[in-house]
């Protein structure tokens, strides 16, 4: 017997996955800093809200709506700032999450501080879905776009991505447009997170700008760092290790953000590559203790 | 990408199973009332009051026998003020901790998201002093959220009490109204706006400021000495309100202040210092009230903590002290709860007598309190119908 | 009233000029964006609070604050970023955000989650020439602000350290290769830096009469916003980006009561000074 706890704690994890996956594809493919992540959950997230309370638009029509929405404001966003320099470009997309934060709050039209309600889950078959078959969903979605994740790594557009990553000024020389790539993952990561967004926002109910701010974006970008930024599964593992975490550590209320700080802390000072990362004490230790040694003979 | 997918099937199934681990085994025959707060976080000082407050009220419970014999245990949440972690509070009180009743001691975002939780799965709650009025109204059927109930003053009501008293016992004449920027500050300077203009008074300005993390209103305050007001009302938790009322003094402003709940806490008075003196208030608690059940209340809350009660612990105290005496009254079947409470008639709460609740809210008089020799005060009582009771939603 | 408000925001304007500086300096010389400078910030304020409670004197309370931060500024530097130079720039950044969540709560466990009042006396007094009232607090920002930078100023230009210091920040190899220790350099950068930014703090607490764990949250963003805004790297353009938008954040709330947030204002100034002057108001390529 499932219970309605376990199942909400599952799919908040998932959603959580959904977007440090698609930060992983920023920061990790591409090798951008961004900061601001949480400003695209949030567009996601109040796209969705709004076409579906003001406009009336249904779930299936209006999540898929707000990765599209998410993935424009990305781009439109994503091309002055990419013209920038590293520093800049971490400061700038911090810049966007307060703007976009300030703006959710402040413009009554986007329900102001009191966010927005009465965003219910999907109807199918003539009633509401119930939290196992959501979470049955948005699982596959997530399959799916693991699966994108894999094509997408062997294709020209993941090679790019490497050479970028790699040496930024070595691929522009050798013909690569850095630009147009970086553009590439910067609307696929908000158009990911955008729909992550939106998944968000109908599970929860009610949405206020308070979700999508700095302190967000650092939560995401945290998973992407634990588990191992640039890696597939990493930000997977990441996800699930910190998005279970504040539960398991519910009894130890008082630590639980100062753990998160100094995990976050340590795990870069020493395990920059993460939990799943190359080099890491972990891949190591498995290494070592379940495979066989390549050279036995 | 072998060796990392085994590594995360292996760190997935570990997680699992010391997430079985954590859950607690279940406790023996008792009452199980939930209670969340957001107990650490950016608002854990109100977190800790209120819960405090509760606790203090949970000992009195059980010290005095329990409910009809049974002890009364008492789950408690930290919601850390992330709507997203209630719903798993609220999912868990319900599913896992089966408990047979809510006390609310958080903010409106939390409470606000867990309201329709509770109402689906026909869980009382007893909201202390969460404002926004979607805790109990459900915007989207249009109709009130009856298992929802409210102790605290909904954000137009303490308004319009509070303008009450400005225009008609403190004759002013002309107002600048000074409030954060959130959902209860925009209630309740539009509820005073709204009630000032009906008796007659002017709002000169009426400025809002961002909540939170404002602690420099000089430039605000600057404003407002242009229009030389009779009164200034501010609206602002207790850091807003300190600081307000510090910097007023420091720039020479002599307008009377007239603050709201918000302001109703000791350390309000610790940082405002001398300032405070002076300024009044209005609240839900009134520490000359006579009744046993305050004084009591006050004396051993000082006694247990070390500190001063404010409204948040009396109005979350309150809220569970509705909710054990309808169980009382009902015994432990929700549905029959809140019969009682929909029945509530004349209670007397430590914040006041409550006549009834309509559509969740509470009808009662408003506290005016005023700052004397470093003390609230009594100043004056509020009670005309027009004014507290809530509108009706529709 | 233009006046007073003229002094409201230069009195801002110059704590976050303290705050600032430390930044810029410290990005000038190992380009790393210091975000956990706000958690020295706010420890500065803290420790100014306590010793003040022990030993009852304010300026005392102010030299320890700054002492206090330095030290802390120090470890931060040696034990945290310098180990990780040789790493792509994200890894000392996401350290530095790590760190600073940490010293929030640590603040919040150690001190307690309320805001605690300093509540000291300065002992200066105010000064009132007709409606227009310079306030005790206001001369005292101002007064230390003014001899931090006199003193910041003649350390730079003057001093055979200070000009090691520049040299450093402009290109460190070609620097030690002329025998100057650049470890040592980089060190006292994070002392001074950090001390300017537990005055800051302290004086915060004394302008505000407040001291609580997440003071350093807006600052943390803001300062990064200004130190962008007047140039990464360049001490007089801080120093300015800070003034400016101090004076437009009061002007916004005071003057044309506009109903913008007072903290994004440092933001918008600096996307739109970007625009045209895209290395900030004072910055070179």
């Amino acid at each position: 017997m499932i219970s309605g706890y376990l199942i909400t704690v599952l799919i908040t994890v998932i959603i959580y996955v959904i977007l440090a996956h698609s930060l992983n594809i920023i920061t990790g493919r591409a090798g951008q800093i961004s900061l601001g992540h949480a400003a695209f959950f949030g567009i996601g997230a109040y796209t969705s809200a709004l076409l579906y309370t003001k406009v009336g638009l249904p779930f299936w029509i209006d999540v898929p709506l707000a990765g599209v929405v998410a993935g424009i404001i990305g781009a439109l966003l994503g091309i002055p700032c990419l013209r920038v320099r590293d520093d800049f470009l971490a400061i700038t997309t911090m810049g966007i999450n307060f703007v976009v934060e300030a703006v959710f709050l402040y413009i009554p039209f986007f329900g102001g501080a009191m966010g927005i309600g009465g965003i219910n889950l999907p109807k199918w078959f003539g009633r509401e879905m119930t939290k196992p078959e959501y979470f049955v969903l948005i699982l596959l979605v997530l399959v799916g776009l693991l699966l994108l994740d894999y094509r997408l790594g062997r294709s020209w557009i993941g090679l790019a991505w490497n050479s970028i990553r790699e040496d930024e000024q070595a691929a522009e020389t050798m013909g690569v447009d850095v630009v147009r790539f970086k553009v590439l993952a910067f609307i696929m990561g908000s158009a990911i997170a955008g729909l992550a967004g939106g998944f968000y926002a109908h599970f929860l109910t009610f949405i206020m700008p308070q979700n999508f701010g700095f302190g967000q974006s650092i939560v995401i970008l945290s998973m992407v760092v634990f588990g191992g930024i640039g890696t597939r599964w990493g930000p997977l593992v990441g996800a699930i290790i910190l998005g279970v975490l504040p539960e398991i550590f519910r009894p130890i209320m008082e630590y639980r953000t100062l753990v998160y700080g100094v995990l976050l802390l340590g795990m870069m000072r020493f395990q920059p590559g993460g939990l799943l990362g190359p080099e890491s004490f972990l891949m190591n230790l498995f290494r070592r203790s379940v495979f066989q040694p390549a050279s036995k003979e | 990408m072998k060796r990392s997918v085994v590594l995360a099937g292996f760190l997935s199934v570990l997680l699992t199973f010391s997430f079985f681990m954590a859950v607690p085994v279940r406790a023996q025959e008792t009452i199980k009332i939930g209670f969340f707060a957001p107990i650490t976080g950016p608002a854990a000082a109100d977190g800790m009051s209120a819960k405090h407050a509760v606790e203090l009220g949970l000992k009195e419970v059980n010290d005095a026998g329990g409910i009809k014999g049974k002890k009364v245990e008492l789950i408690i949440y930290d919601d850390r003020l992330n709507p997203q972690e209630a719903v798993a509070i609220a999912n868990k009180l319900i599913e896992k901790d089966k408990v047979v009743g809510v006390v609310s001691g958080s903010y409106s975002g939390p409470t606000r998201v867990t309201a329709p939780i509770f109402q689906k799965a026909g869980m009382p709650m007893v909201a202390g002093y969460a404002v926004h009025p979607d805790v109990t109204w459900d915007p989207v059927q249009k109709k009130p959220n009856d298992f929802i109930f409210r102790n605290g003053f909904l954000g137009e009501v303490e308004g319009a009490a509070a303008a009450e008293f400005a225009v008609k016992n403190l004759k002013a004449k002309k107002i600048s109204i000074i409030s954060m920027d959130n959902d209860f500050g925009r209630a309740i300077s539009s509820g005073f706006a709204a009630r000032a203009e009906k008796l007659g008074s002017t709002i000169l300005t009426k400025q809002m400021y961002k909540f939170p993390g404002e602690k420099d209103f000089r430039p605000y305050l600057t404003r407002i000495k242009e229009g030389n007001p009779d009164l200034i009302f501010a609206a602002g938790y207790y850091n807003e309100a300190a600081s307000i009322v510090r910097q007023a003094k420091e720039l020479g402003i002599t307008s009377q202040i007239l603050g709201e709940e918000g302001f109703d806490s000791p350390k309000f008075l610790e940082i405002a210092g001398p300032a405070a003196e002076g300024v009044i208030i209005a609240t839900n608690l009134d520490r000359d009230d006579p009744r046993p059940l305050v004084q009591n209340f006050l004396k051993n809350y000082k006694k247990a903590y070390g500190e001063d009660a404010d409204m948040v612990g009396a109005s979350s105290y309150d809220a569970f002290m509705i909710l054990v005496k309808a169980i009382e009254k009902a015994g432990t079947d929700p549905k029959a709860i809140q019969k009682a409470l929909l029945e509530t008639k004349d209670y007397n709460g430590l914040t006041g007598k409550i006549s009834r609740f309509v559509q969740g809210e509470v009808v009662k008089p408003v506290q005016i309190q005023v700052v004397k020799e470093g003390k609230f005060r009594r100043m004056a009582v509020i009670d005309n119908p027009e004014v507290i009771t809530p509108p009706l939603k529709q | 009233m233009l006046i007073q408000q003229l002094t409201n925001g230069i009195a801002i304007g110059s704590v976050y000029a303290l705050i600032s500086l430390g930044l810029t300096m410290v990005y000038g010389i190992l380009k790393i964006l210091h975000v956990a400078h706000a958690g020295v910030y706010a420890l500065g304020a803290y420790i100014g609070l306590f010793s003040f409670r022990l030993v009852g004197d304010f300026w005392l309370s102010l030299l320890f604050g700054m002492a206090g931060s330095a030290l802390a500024g120090y470890l931060i530097e040696h034990f945290l970023y310098t180990p990780l130079l040789h790493l792509p720039r994200i890894a000392p950044l996401i350290v530095s955000i790590g760190l600073f969540t940490a010293m929030e709560e640590a603040f919040r466990i150690v001190a307690g989650p309320h805001t605690i009042a300093y509540n000291a006396t300065v002992g200066l007094g105010d000064l009132s020439i007709g409606p227009f009232r310079l306030t005790e607090t206001q001369i005292l920002i101002l007064l230390v602000t003014f001899i931090i930078l006199i003193f910041l100023w003649a350390f730079l230009t003057k001093s055979r350290t200070g000009l090691a210091m520049r040299a450093c920040a402009q290109d460190a190899e070609t620097t030690s290769s002329f025998g100057v220790n650049v470890k040592a350099i980089i060190a006292i950068n994070f002392l001074i830096g950090s001390a300017m930014a537990g005055a800051a703090g302290v004086l915060i607490g004394v302008y505000d009469n407040q001291v609580w764990p997440t003071m350093g949250s807006i600052p943390a963003y803001k300062a990064l916003a200004i130190v962008v805004l007047g140039g990464l790297g360049n001490i007089p353009g801080t120093v300015l980006a800070s003034i400016v938008v101090g004076l437009v954040e009061t002007f916004f709330i005071g003057v044309l009561a506009i109903p913008f947030p007072r903290d994004a204002v440092a933001f918008v100034a600096m996307v739109l000074v970007l625009m045209f002057k895209p290395y900030g108001l004072l910055g070179k390529a």
